[in-house]
């Protein structure tokens, strides 16, 4: 009866499927690979187009907010 | 009330509408960066990235009432760039990866020549990865976010994040075993050291 609950209470996700058990170590070195990866264009110097594009939209809201001040006046 | 009275209300408004316009757009600034990465490890180009990351922060200045402070933005901006990527990027990104290879062989890095050898083997593997895993391992992996907000960016339950988070390692270290035949060292050691349950070896 026991063995029959305990598979009742399996998870039926399908995503869950077959698992394999990895080395602690080598989980490790993924871990470290995938910050590397990650890392290296974290750090990588950021395009000015970005920081244009965000200038010009607040500076746009900002005029939008002060056409819409001076109506209201 | 005098008209002196009225003004200066109005007034507080106002400044306290651009103090929330300023914080808004310093929060985008600073995930910039992390964007980049994860729409990077995304489409597998830097090109059809900084596209992405732009789309991204459009869509996000549209929509910043959308938007609870308190929560995430990392979490809110990737769930966006995500959304992005999938309606209209997926299929851009295979034919820039068909016609120039993938950003893993071009990209410049930063390092030695031998980390470089490392990273550059490390993101062809990556791209092989099926997207729903890559994107799972990275953002579990390398950006910080917690299974729970990883699982609610997917629309998807915490235990398939788990699962796929293991496939993807599962896979990963497959890949790089393969790629190391003449480096007998950690190649082997990572195969021998993975125990399979329920289910065959993948050939070589």
């Amino acid at each position: 009866m026991n063995g029959l609950d305990a598979a009742m209470t399996e998870p039926d996700d399908p995503d869950e499927g077959f698992d394999l058990v990895l080395d602690p170590k080598v989980q490790e070195s993924i871990g470290r690979s995938l910050k590397a990866h990650y890392d290296d264009i974290v750090n990588a110097p950021v395009p000015d187009k970005f920081l244009v594009l965000l200038a010009q939209l607040e500076a746009t809201e900002q005029r939008a907010a002060g056409a819409s001040r001076d109506e209201s006046q | 009330m005098s008209p002196s009275d009225i003004a200066p209300a109005g007034q507080t408004e106002t400044l306290a509408q651009e103090r929330r316009t300023e914080d808004f757009k310093d929060g985008l600034i600073r995930e910039i960066p992390n964007l980049r990465a994860f729409a990077a490890s995304l489409s597998g180009s830097m090109q059809l990235a900084d596209d992405l990351v732009q789309d991204t922060l459009l869509k996000a200045w549209g929509n910043s009432d959308k938007f609870e402070p308190g929560t995430s933005l990392r979490a809110w901006l990737f769930t966006i760039l995500r959304n992005t990527y999938y309606s209209l990027y997926r299929k851009r990104g295979r034919e820039v990866q068909d016609s120039e290879g993938t950003y893993a062989e071009r990209m410049a890095t930063h390092g030695n020549q031998e980390s470089h050898l490392d990273l550059a083997d490390f993101r062809k593997a990556l791209a092989k990865l099926p997207e729903e895993q890559r994107e799972v391992l990275i953002m579990v992996g390398a950006t910080g976010l917690s299974y729970e907000e990883a699982a609610e960016i997917c629309g998807v339950a915490i235990g398939t994040i788990k699962s796929r988070v293991n496939r993807a390692r599962t896979k990963l270290a497959e890949l790089l075993s393969i790629g190391s035949v003449d480096d007998l060292g950690p190649g082997r050691t990572n195969a021998a050291a993975m125990q399979r349950v329920g289910s065959e070896p993948v050939g070589s």
